[in-house]
């Protein structure tokens, strides 16, 4: 990194983007909790309320569905990683954005994980553990083999310098 | 190395203890019906119900006790065998201590009970606590087991240098000043005033609260805290305090993660600060102590601090303020708000009413964290974190220009990765 103005400068390297497979993981969970507003808008359209509240119900729920499926969109493509010489770069977020820089040395556990969803589109997440819970350094949105790889460089690296100790 | 032998033969009593109030209510119920119809006096059918309740823990508590054993073996290892039907056998490495503590909980106290506590490094089956021993017994295994993990040095007596002790009435004026404390008693006073003019009972519910939360807190920090004393021992900084309960407890300097100076504004006219810390490895531990002192003049605290943290001059970090734009994001802390990187500790300030410095050593750090909220990113504005071992120090610094915290971000990786080098 050099010292830009920029605090969330891209690496020499780059970012390496995730799969936008991720996206579509996240439109299928927001369709899921959808078909439990669908049936609240169901019970609601079965009392007997105005109908004006069922329509402000219906907009409301349109447009935040709306809103949620372009932010997913735009969220995943703010995921980016980058792996330097000595440490992990894992860069996140529209709204709120995030760096976090991990050196190896650091790391004590790599975690692989991925959720029914995630293994339907092949999909899953590597995350790195350091003796701080603060550590928010996950990559979610790799395909399986690229994120067993990743995890098989970190760990390899994260023992190379700790052997030292 | 040491005979297998019993805890104290008292202790199936005390450990027994907490269920008398449980007995009372258990009989309490039934025992409604039961003096309905045979006119025995309800307070006897309580305490007979308690007595006999109170017996029949005692007797599983003895026949467990009976079953309990411990030694220290020839590998020198801590030995315990336990378990009344289902054997359990447990062994902890001396030779990786991390300390040994004694305490006195109050129930055992009134026995005069204490119960000793040994650590090893390590995670998972890394503790035994022995409940409970006679005084004298338990100085003398700690003795023995200090004595087993230095075989090879060959001082006698554990040196113990008393470094600072807080007297109990600045402890309680320190408890009563304390910011959010002071508030809510000054708070209450005005709530009391402001119903006693109107003549109506409106604000007295509020005032059970405005008035009884900061004198809970009073109270039970009071207690914890009394007759705070720390001493310099070869294992570390020792801790010891308590009232109804006296706890004591080793800081091994190579453990401190993360410290912080706090001073609440009506301390300032004094000078005293508190200061917190954040040691790693022992989880959920209720003695784990995260406070290095409580309340004490600035020297005196950063006497302590050097003692932890040696190399350290806090009253010359180089720090970098945030910039004046950071008002609009930070009105009331935007002052105070600063980091600083040394050779050795990165370094934090925040806070207005109540200013806090936090300080972390670069080999300490685990990951550093650059964040920007979407008013942060309006201002040029950044936060910097130094993610440390879970504990009550938070190293953040925030709301800096974002030109300052894209420089100091890759500096304290630079520092992480040179203090990693050294070991």
């Amino acid at each position: 990194m050099d010292s830009s103005a920029d605090a969330f400068a891209p690496p020499v390297a780059g970012w390496i983007p995730v799969s936008p497979r991720l996206a579509t993981a996240r439109r299928v969970t927001l369709v899921l909790v959808y078909v439990l507003v669908i049936a609240g808008g169901v019970v609601l359209a079965l009392t007997p309320l105005p109908v004006l509240w069922l329509v402000v119900y219906a907009v409301a729920a349109l447009a935040a569905f709306v809103w949620t499926w372009w932010i997913i969109g735009r969220r995943v493509r703010s995921f980016g990683y980058a792996e330097r010489e000595g440490d992990l770069l894992v860069v996140s977020g529209i709204l709120v954005r995030r760096l976090v820089v991990v050196p190896y040395g650091r790391m004590q556990m790599v975690d692989l994980r991925a959720g029914p969803i995630d293994r339907w589109l092949g999909i899953s997440t590597v995350q790195l553990h350091t003796a701080a819970a603060t550590t928010d350094a996950a990559i979610p949105g790799l395909l399986p083999a690229d994120a067993a790889d990743l995890r098989d460089r970190l760990a390899a690296r994260g023992e190379e310098r700790t052997a030292g100790l | 190395m040491m005979q297998p032998r019993r805890t104290s033969p008292l202790s199936p009593l005390v450990q027994a203890a907490p269920a008398l109030p449980a007995a009372v209510l258990f009989f309490i119920g039934p025992g409604a019906a039961i003096v309905e119809r045979s006119g025995i006096p309800f307070v006897v059918l309580a305490v007979v119900g308690a007595l006999i309740g109170y017996a029949v823990f005692v007797a599983v508590a003895w026949l467990a006790w009976w079953r309990r054993t411990f030694w220290i073996d020839d590998d020198g290892d801590l030995r315990l065998d336990s378990g009344l039907i289902q054997r359990s056998a447990r062994r902890l490495q001396l030779s990786r201590l991390q300390s040994v503590d004694i305490v006195a909980p109050f129930l055992a106290r009134l026995a005069g009970l204490v119960e000793v506590r040994v650590e090893v490094a390590g995670s998972g089956d890394s503790r035994i606590i022995l409940r409970y021993l006679t005084r004298a017994d338990a100085d003398a295994l700690r003795g023995l087991i200090l004595q087993v993990t230095r075989a090879e040095e060959s001082d006698d007596a554990p040196q113990s240098q008393a470094l600072a002790q807080v007297p109990a009435g600045r402890l309680l004026a320190g408890l009563l000043l304390r910011s959010v404390t002071a508030g809510l008693l000054l708070a209450t006073i005005l709530l009391l005033v402001v119903t006693s003019l109107s003549q109506g009972p409106a604000g007295l519910v509020l005032v059970i609260i405005t008035g009884g939360l900061p004198i809970l807190s009073v109270v039970t920090e009071f207690l914890a805290n009394y007759d705070f004393r720390v001493a310099r021992t070869r294992e570390g900084l020792r801790i010891q305090r308590g009232l109804l309960s006296t706890q004591s407890r080793t800081i091994p300097p190579d453990r401190v993660h993360a410290v912080s100076i706090v001073s609440p504004l009506l301390w300032r006219h004094w000078g005293w600060v508190r200061v917190t810390v954040t040691i790693a490895g022992v989880q959920g531990d209720e003695v784990r102590p995260d406070v290095l002192i409580p309340v004490a003049p600035r020297d005196e605290a950063l006497r302590l601090l050097a003692e932890v943290l040696p190399d350290v001059d806090v009253d010359a970090l180089p720090f970098e303020s945030a910039p004046s734009r950071a008002r609009w994001r930070a009105p009331l802390t935007w002052r105070s708000l600063a980091c600083a990187i040394t050779p050795q500790v990165i370094a934090t300030r925040s806070g207005r009413m109540t200013l806090r410095t936090s300080i972390a050593p670069h080999a300490r750090v685990q990951s550093v964290r650059v964040t920007q909220g979407p008013w942060e990113r309006r201002f040029g504005l950044a936060t910097v974190h130094a993610d440390v071992a879970p504990g009550p120090v938070d190293v953040a610094g925030r709301h800096l220009a974002e030109e300052d915290v894209a420089a100091l971000a890759p500096r304290e990786v630079d520092e992480m990765r040179r203090a990693r080098l050294r070991g």
